[in-house]
């Protein structure tokens, strides 16, 4: 029997939403005070608006709400889901007063394709776009990747003894410190020790390529956040092509690679566990699973002749694998480029790529790592059962920070989600063809939406359907939060409507 | 102490760093190998 639910589970989740809006209005801040510096008085006005919207509905939803208790595994989740859609919201209001998006749809479908560190874009004349909007836009993804709910527990939900229940509805089940608190921070502190690193060495570049200091940083800065929270945003709309500099290719190479780290992986090498990245099964899916697609595709393109010389095999083919293998999506190609210049081979290598993801507990989307691991090895294990003497035990282990055993109810979850990401991919595919692109095209820009990824054919467009703006929003969604809060809130809704009292 | 954890966590991002290099000398490799046997 399915029960109603209580005005106080709606309290629980209003005041802890509430908390989240008040935590990401305040983020606007940075915009402003960067808008200032840069004597962009219009577009800070614009992120004042944002702040005072997000200040009085968080205010009213506290004020309401207000409660003592803590959220149980259901409001926690809930609280997640929702969070991300008012993020969208939110955060689409300074971008949608910019003029720059030719809709509020279209700035929610750019706002969310930040959070979930996706990388699509609807913006219009990317390249007029003011400093104060820029960075907004990569902020987003950098608050995204950490995680909305990582930035609320770090700096404005102290102590809340819930804290575990959203961590975990944000689709990172691992905890690097016993603290959830404690663990937030350390993802902070790992994101801004490689921020400083990499706008150092990505602004050097720029400034050797003979950019302004100033804008050479400002790009270091906004690629960075793009790059090592796997978004694919980038400040001009060429994204890294505008470059034109193999230096500032592989600088992203190697932040989108370590993006695709798990932050326990991060923790783990930093305190002196250095052997860790030989033995654990993440790093060594990676590797694999890199190397093969890459195979296909590079074979793929050796087919037809695109790229006749190994250097630009590298720079152009290896460049959108890995790019879209840890879900980052930054491109040094044209979209177009993908349909007439790569043939179908080339493409299903970027979409296995782009399928499987970077490693759990990063900022990748996608299956992960983790998953396509255990699956192999449940797989394997079952070939053994079938090879060997029917007495015999057969037991599989794997290695992720400590030596674990596969069993069935580790199989079964790797498999139901990576079962529901495809369905995610299929289903995108198929709305896709409903409106008349082709099935490759369809298949290759669903996945790059759920997946989180931001590789684009070309029909991610401001002049595409409504209904497929909106397919892809719920598939980035949908896919940065890995179901579980989804489903949840979907049987929320169910719940009040069909539940008992 | 601080010595220590500095250096640990500098030696944990050049291994980190050095995997990327791995990935992608392994990914030129392939480029060369296709570009020799066109």
């Amino acid at each position: 029997m399915v029960l109603k639910p209580r005005l106080e589970d709606i309290k629980i989740i209003g005041y802890y939403l509430g908390k989240i809006i008040l935590g990401l209005g305040l983020t606007m801040l940075i915009p402003i005070i960067i808008g200032l510096a840069f004597g962009e008085i219009n577009p800070a006005l614009d992120f004042l608006i944002g702040i005072e919207i997000a200040l009085i509905f968080g205010l009213i939803l506290i004020k309401l709400c207000f409660t003592e208790k803590d959220l149980n595994w259901m409001q926690g989740m809930i609280v997640v889901s929702l969070s991300w859609l008012a993020a969208m919201l939110l955060g689409a209001i300074p971008l949608y007063l910019s003029g720059h998006w030719k809709s509020y749809l279209d700035a929610c479908f750019d706002a969310m394709s930040g959070f979930a560190t996706t990388g699509l874009v609807l913006v219009q004349d990317l390249d007029h776009l003011s400093y104060t909007h820029n960075l907004w836009r990569h902020l987003i993804m950098f608050i995204g990747g950490q995680g909305i709910v990582i930035v609320a527990l770090s700096f404005f939900v102290r102590g809340a003894s819930g804290a575990l229940k959203m961590y975990v509805g944000e689709a990172r089940d691992e905890k690097i410190l016993p603290n959830v608190i404690h663990t937030s921070r350390f993802i902070w502190l790992v994101s801004i020790v490689y921020l400083i690193l990499g706008t150092l060495a990505l602004g050097a570049v720029g400034v050797l390529n003979g950019m302004k200091p100033i804008n050479a940083f400002f790009h270091g800065a906004c690629v960075f956040m793009a790059a090592f929270d796997t978004g694919g945003f980038a400040p001009q709309s060429q994204n890294i092509l505008y470059y034109h500099s193999l230096a500032f290719e592989i600088i992203t190479i190697i932040i989108m690679i370590l993006g695709a780290i798990n932050f326990k992986m991060h923790y783990h090498l930093w305190t002196g566990n250095r052997r860790e990245i030989f033995k654990n099964i993440e790093t060594k899916t990676l590797f694999i699973t890199v190397v093969v697609t890459f195979c296909i595709t590079a074979f793929g393109l050796t087919q037809i002749g695109s790229y006749p010389k190994a250097i630009v095999l590298f720079r152009k083919g290896f460049y959108q694998l890995i790019s879209g293998h840890t879900g980052t999506g930054f491109m040094t190609v044209y979209a177009r480029q993908f349909i007439n210049e790569w043939n179908e081979l080339a493409l299903v290598g970027v979409i296995c790529a782009m399928g499987f993801g970077g490693a759990v507990c990063s900022t990748t989307g996608a299956i992960k790592m983790l998953r396509i691991g255990i699956i192999f090895k449940a797989l394997k294990q079952d070939l053994k059962r079938i090879i060997m003497p029917e007495r015999a035990i057969v037991v599989q282990k794997f290695h992720h920070i400590k030596e674990i055993f596969v069993e069935d109810r580790l199989a079964r979850s790797a498999l139901l989600i990576t079962l529901a990401y495809l369905v995610l991919y299929g289903l995108g595919a198929i709305i896709g063809m409903l409106f008349g692109y082709p099935f490759i095209n369809s298949l290759f820009e669903s996945t790059s939406a759920a997946a989180n990824v931001g590789l684009s054919c070309g029909i991610t467009d401001a002049s595409m359907p409504a209904a497929l703006k909106l397919t892809y929003i719920f598939q980035m969604w949908a896919g940065r939060l890995e179901f579980m809060s989804v489903f949840t809130l979907v049987g929320f809704f169910v719940a009040a409507i069909k539940g008992k009292r | 102490m601080k010595i220590k954890s500095f250096l640990n966590a500098t030696l944990g991002i050049s291994i980190e760093v050095l995997y990327a290099l791995f990935i992608m000398l392994a990914a030129f490799l392939i480029c060369l190998v296709l570009y020799f046997n066109k």
